[in-house]
C-alpha cells in the first residue's frame, strides 16, 4: 500500500480524499496556488506544496509542477480528484513514466474514453445505442450547420474536450446556429484549449442517468447502480440521487443500463472508478452519452446507498488489489439525495458570487453528510468553480431523504456571499420533485411556475436591524471596564 | 416587543411571543431562518420604473461582446452585454424596457464588480 499520496486538486474534493487517506493511515500532500494558501484542503493535509500563481493553467493544470511536488515530498501516488487534470491522458502518462502511481484508469483508457467522439465509437462497438450526432468534432460552422439541418432541430452543440456544461449550447432554429456555434467554440477554447465542437440531435425531456462502474487491474468489472442527475442549471448538475425515481417504475432498467456500462468500459480496457452517462427518454430507452474517467462530484449518494467508500476502493485498486466484492454482493439500501451548494445567486440567473464568507454553519444529525471545502472567514476565490460544498442525506425512502435534506439545508448557512441554499430547500418541498417527475429541463420549468415567497418577517427584521445597526452604542458599553461590569455582576449574587 | 439576543457575531436569536427565529445580518444582507429578505434601503436603491437604470458588472470579469448599440430600443429581460467571469459567459439583461443611452465598456476589456456597463433610459 502507498505511504503518501498527493492530491492534484483543491477545495472540497481534496478534503474528501484526505479523509479517506487518514482513515487508511496514508499521509496526504496538498498542492496549492497563490489563491489557495488559506484554503481548507491545505489546512487539512499532512504536507502542502505551493505550485504557482492562481490561474489554473499555471498551477493545478501544470503537470511538471505537480510532478515536482510529488517528487519533492516523496509521494508514491497521485489522486487527481475531478476536473483539472483528472481526465488528462497526458498527465496519467507522465505519472506512469515518472514511476508515480496515478489513482485512476490507464492513460490509454482515458485517451479512448475521455474524448467524447472516441468514446461513442467504443460504446457503439460494445453494443450501446447513441444519440444521432457528428462522429467528429468540427471547427467549421458551415459544415456543422449542414449536419444540424439534416438531423433536424433542436440540436445540441458540445465541446469535444468538454465537461461541466462549458462550451455547450442548445440551438432551436437555423437563424440561431451561427451565433451559438461561435459562443460554444470560443467557450470551449477558453475552458479546454480546444475549439472543436460537435453537433448532436437533442432528445426532448430526457432524464440524465449515469452508472457508476468499478474495475480492478485483473479484469474484474462491476457496476454500483445509477445516479439520477436530471436537475441541472446551465447543463451543470445541482441535485443528484440514488436510486433514480424511474427505477420504481421499471426496476429492470438498472441491470440493463449497468450491463451496457460494464460492456463499454470493458471494451476500453478500463479499470478503477468511472461513470458512464446516459440519456433516458420518456419511453425509458437509454442512449450512451459519454464516459467520465474519474471520480464524480456526486459519488457520495452511491456511497451512502451501497455502503462503500469509493475513494478507498480507488486507492486499493491503484495499489493492485482485486475488487473485494462481486456484482451479486452489491446491495442498494434506502435512498440518498445530494445537492451542490454554490456561491451563486439563483435569483439572478445563478450568477457566481465569490467573496468573503462572513458566517458559516454546517448541518448535522441523522443521515447527513457534508463534504465541504470552506470555513467562516475564508474568501471564495474568483479563479475557480464556485461550488462550496456538497450536502447529501440518506433515509429509508426517497420522500424521507428529501425531507431530511430540506431539514439539513435549514441548518446550513453561508452568509456574506450569495448562495443557493434557500433555493435548494425550496426545491425539496416541490411537489413535482417529490413525485420524481424529473428531466433535464426541470429547473427551467420550475422557474416558470415558481411562486415568489413573500416576506412576513418585516417587523422582526426591523427590530433586529435597530439593534444590529447601533454598533457605536454597543461598543461603548462593551468597552466600559469589563472588571467593573463583572464586579457589579458579582456583587449581585 | 420580541426577545432579541445576539448569540454569535451577526447572528440574532429572536423569540417573538413563543416563535423562534434566527436572523443573520452581514452588511446589507439579512436572512431570516435562512431566507434572504429585502431590506427597505435596498428596495429604494433598486430604482423605479422611470429614469435611467444601469446594467452593472456583478463581479470582476472580461467583456466578451456588446449586444446593443447606443440608441437601440431594448425590452425588459433582453440581453445587452456578455461578460465572462469564473470561466462562464454571462449575458447581462436590461432590467426594463427602454433605450440604450450609453455603453461604457468595450469588448475584451476587464471590468471590476459594480462598474456601470450599459445605461438604459
Amino acid at each position: 500500500m502507498f505511504r503518501k499520496v498527493l492530491i492534484a486538486n483543491r477545495g472540497e474534493i481534496a478534503v474528501r480524499v484526505m479523509r479517506t487517506l487518514r482513515e487508511m493511515d496514508i499521509a496526504s500532500v496538498a498542492v496549492f496556488s497563490d489563491a489557495d494558501r488559506r484554503s481548507l484542503h491545505v489546512r487539512r493535509a499532512d504536507e502542502a506544496v505551493h505550485i504557482g500563481p492562481s490561474p489554473a493553467r499555471e498551477s493545478y493544470l501544470a503537470i511538471d509542477r505537480i510532478l515536482d511536488a510529488a517528487r519533492k515530498t516523496g509521494a508514491d501516488a497521485i489522486h487527481p480528484g475531478y476536473g483539472f487534470l483528472s481526465e488528462n491522458a497526458g498527465f496519467a502518462a507522465a505519472c506512469e513514466s515518472a514511476g508515480i502511481q496515478f489513482i485512476g484508469p490507464s492513460s490509454d483508457a482515458i485517451r479512448k474514453m475521455g474524448s467524447k467522439t472516441e468514446a461513442r465509437k467504443v460504446a457503439v462497438g460494445a453494443g450501446a445505442t447513441v444519440v444521432p450526432g457528428t462522429a467528429e468534432g468540427m471547427i467549421d460552422a458551415a459544415e456543422a450547420f449542414r449536419f444540424a439541418g439534416a438531423v433536424g432541430y433542436p440540436v445540441m452543440l458540445k465541446a469535444v474536450a468538454g465537461g461541466g456544461g462549458k462550451g455547450m449550447r442548445r440551438v432551436d432554429r437555423d437563424a440561431d446556429f451561427a451565433a451559438s456555434f461561435e459562443t460554444a467554440s470560443s467557450e470551449a477554447l477558453a475552458a479546454f484549449g480546444n475549439a472543436e465542437v460537435y453537433v448532436e440531435k437533442l432528445i426532448e425531456r430526457p432524464r440524465h442517468i449515469e452508472i457508476q462502474i468499478l474495475g480492478d487491474r485483473h479484469g474484474n468489472l462491476i457496476h454500483l447502480g445509477e445516479r439520477e442527475c436530471s436537475i441541472q442549471r446551465r447543463h451543470q448538475k445541482v441535485i443528484e440521487e440514488c436510486p433514480s425515481p424511474v427505477m420504481s417504475i421499471e426496476p429492470s432498467l438498472r441491470e440493463r443500463m449497468g450491463q451496457a456500462a460494464v460492456s463499454a468500459a470493458k471494451a476500453a480496457g478500463y479499470f478503477n472508478a468511472g461513470t458512464v452517462e446516459f440519456l433516458v427518454d420518456a419511453g425509458r430507452n437509454f442512449y450512451f452519452l459519454e464516459m467520465n474517467t474519474r471520480l464524480q462530484v456526486e459519488h457520495p449518494v452511491t456511497e451512502m446507498v451501497t455502503g462503500l467508500d469509493l475513494v478507498r476502493l480507488q486507492i486499493e485498486i491503484a495499489a493492485g488489489a482485486r475488487l473485494p466484492i462481486g456484482q451479486e454482493q452489491v446491495e442498494w439500501r434506502g435512498s440518498a439525495i445530494e445537492c451542490r451548494v454554490y456561491a451563486e445567486d439563483p435569483e439572478n440567473g445563478f450568477f457566481p458570487s465569490p467573496g468573503r464568507i462572513a458566517q458559516y454553519a454546517e448541518p448535522s444529525g441523522p443521515g447527513v453528510r457534508i463534504d465541504s471545502g470552506v470555513y467562516a472567514g475564508w474568501t471564495v476565490p474568483l479563479d475557480y468553480d464556485p461550488m462550496l460544498a456538497k450536502l447529501a442525506c440518506w433515509a429509508g425512502t426517497r420522500r424521507h431523504a428529501a425531507a431530511r435534506l430540506g431539514r439539513a439545508l435549514s441548518e446550513c448557512a453561508v452568509v456574506g456571499i450569495k448562495s443557493n441554499i434557500a433555493f435548494l430547500a425550496e426545491l425539496m418541498k416541490d411537489e413535482e420533485f417529490l413525485a420524481g417527475e424529473l428531466d433535464t429541463a426541470f429547473l427551467e420549468r420550475y422557474f416558470e411556475r415558481r411562486q415568489s415567497i413573500n416576506d412576513p418577517h418585516e417587523a422582526i427584521v426591523s427590530e433586529v436591524l435597530k439593534l444590529a445597526r447601533k454598533p457605536l452604542a454597543l461598543e461603548t458599553r462593551a468597552s466600559e471596564s469589563r472588571w467593573k461590569t463583572m464586579g457589579r455582576a458579582e456583587s449581585l449574587r | 416587543m420580541s426577545d432579541l439576543v445576539e448569540v454569535e457575531p451577526g447572528v440574532w436569536s429572536v423569540i417573538d411571543g413563543t416563535r423562534v427565529y434566527e436572523v443573520r445580518v452581514v452588511g446589507e444582507q439579512v436572512l431570516v431562518n435562512g431566507q434572504a429578505v429585502e431590506v427597505a434601503s435596498r428596495k429604494a436603491a433598486a430604482g423605479s420604473a422611470s429614469g435611467p437604470v444601469h446594467v452593472r458588472a456583478t463581479m470582476p470579469g472580461k467583456v466578451v461582446r456588446v449586444l446593443v448599440e447606443v440608441g437601440d430600443a431594448v425590452s425588459a429581460g433582453q440581453g445587452v452585454i456578455v461578460v465572462e467571469a469564473m470561466k462562464m459567459q454571462n449575458e447581462l439583461k436590461s432590467p426594463r424596457d427602454g433605450r440604450v443611452m450609453q455603453i461604457a465598456a468595450a469588448p475584451h476589456t476587464t471590468v471590476d464588480a459594480g462598474v456601470v456597463l450599459v445605461t438604459i433610459e
